[in-house]
């Protein structure tokens, strides 16, 4: 068996299907990203579990991949999601220690950003709360921007809606937050990232 | 800064060496997983019969094997340069874009396609079986390694003949920077980094190999060790007890002191 690294995500999906070895490179591609984001969400303990399960399912239903992606990350991270819903739980005490840990004191390291990080941390607590507070599909599809650092197409392809409702909804979710975090300064600047 | 720049910011990311663990580990559940469903729920790595390969049974049943290049066949080892990972039933190697090397050790088995796996990651690797046999002996050595091989052996029971218990490893940092040990025990995971292991050094593994299930005795194996060169440790002979007598009590070590003198008046 080769595998040709230039193929896309769609190409080996496809080909994975006679030959499902070839799943392996879109496992080695993208594992350490959705490792990372299920890490942040559920932590070191069911990150394992459920990257594991999320790869499996994907692998199972690789026959229904929309081919039309070239690239499989939006529909993994869809599945990931679908994976941390069955532990909401663990994800509230998640980040209840999260706004413990911010709650804390900022962390020394700040590299280069350091005004940016420092104002994110003393406004941390809060956002943690304000994150657990937010309804569970509001707080996936923020999630899914600000730490899988998804585009708004791909939230879109991942949650499976549409490109504007993901804008209308991270609107309002933007909103909310603003409003819990007291308004104002320094959550004043628009996100144009798209 | 607005709110996603802020979250963004606080995003709880792993400690790199807890990466390469999770990721070693998600890869053998899902490996394990893509093979086990067609059987039951939990997962668990296949356990192949004597003389069937990986790749047979992989065929036979459809199994997601994990191989990146035509040279990492399971059951087969690449002879240079592979890339990616090489699976047989023992153990799995992979390696990763970063040059990080992965060791996987479902059952000791296999130095030698090991030794050679590693070799064509670009690890300078000296992976030996510790000779041992179904007697009972007696460890002329000192310490630990006494406790672990000499005390429990028993008669019929597989016992090593020589034990590498003199190793001339490289410093401390050398060992932390090169090699993480994430689970000693079968299955054990190892996480290597070549870059880090001096040119004028060794990685060195050991292990009694192919010790029959039920023999009445844990196998006695090494964690890696980055060695200060590449001269390969010496394995000291144990004393072979009588097979028919009994097994022979250690004597107790006695320290003797020269007597002190009297102090003069």
């Amino acid at each position: 068996m080769t595998i040709d690294t230039q193929a896309s995500d769609a190409d080996l999906i496809a080909r994975s299907l006679a030959e499902p070895e070839m799943f392996t490179a879109v496992f080695d591609r993208h594992s350490a990203e959705i490792l990372r984001y299920v890490y942040a969400r559920l932590g070191p303990e069911l990150a394992e579990d459920v990257t594991a399960e999320t790869f499996l399912a994907a692998f199972q239903s690789r026959n229904r991949y929309d081919g039309g992606w070239p690239d499989a990350r939006p529909w993994l991270f869809g599945i990931a999601v679908r994976q941390i819903r069955r532990h909401r739980r663990v994800e509230a005490r998640r980040l209840r220690l999260l706004k413990s840990a911010l709650a804390d004191g900022p962390t020394p390291d700040h590299g280069d950003r350091a005004a940016e990080r420092v104002t994110a941390e003393q406004l941390g607590p809060r956002l943690a709360t304000a994150v657990a507070a937010l309804p569970q599909q509001d707080r996936e599809l923020l999630l899914l921007v600000a730490w899988a650092e998804l585009s708004y197409a791909e939230a879109a392809a991942a949650l499976g809606t549409t490109v504007g409702a993901v804008k209308a909804r991270l609107h309002r979710i933007r909103v909310r937050m603003r409003r819990e975090l007291g308004g104002g300064n320094p959550i004043n600047e628009e996100y144009d990232d798209e | 800064m607005n709110e996603i720049t802020m979250l963004r910011d606080l995003r709880p990311v792993p400690p790199p060496a807890e990466l390469d663990a999770l990721r070693l580990a998600t890869r053998q559940q899902f490996v394990a997983g893509t093979a086990s469903k067609r059987t039951g729920p939990r997962w668990r790595m296949p356990v192949l019969a004597g003389g069937l390969t990986a790749a047979a049974a992989a065929t036979a049943s459809g199994v997601l094997v994990l191989t990146s290049s035509p040279a990492a066949v399971p059951g087969q080892h690449p002879t240079a340069g592979h890339a990616g990972t090489v699976v047989t039933t023992a153990w799995t190697v992979h390696e990763y874009a970063d040059g990080t090397v992965t060791i996987y050790l479902r059952q000791y088995a296999d130095p030698d396609g090991l030794q050679r796996t590693l070799r064509a990651d670009g690890i300078n690797a000296i992976v030996r079986p510790i000779p041992w046999v179904h007697r009972t002996v007696v460890l002329p050595v000192a310490g630990h390694q006494q406790k672990k091989a000499g005390n429990h052996a028993l008669p019929g029971t597989a016992a090593p003949t020589c034990v590498y218990a003199h190793t001339d490893n490289a410093p401390a940092a050398v060992q932390h920077a090169a090699v993480t040990i994430v689970q000693q025990a079968i299955p054990a995971y190892f996480i290597i980094r070549p870059a880090k292991i001096p040119h004028t050094s060794a990685l060195f593994l050991a292990f009694m190999a192919n010790v029959p299930a039920g023999s009445g005795t844990s196998n006695l194996a090494m964690k890696p060790v980055v060695l200060r060169n590449t001269a390969v440790p010496a394995c000291v002979p144990v004393r072979l007890a009588s097979k028919s007598g009994p097994a022979p009590e250690l004597a107790p070590k006695v320290k003797t002191r020269p007597t002190a003198a009297p102090k003069a008046p």
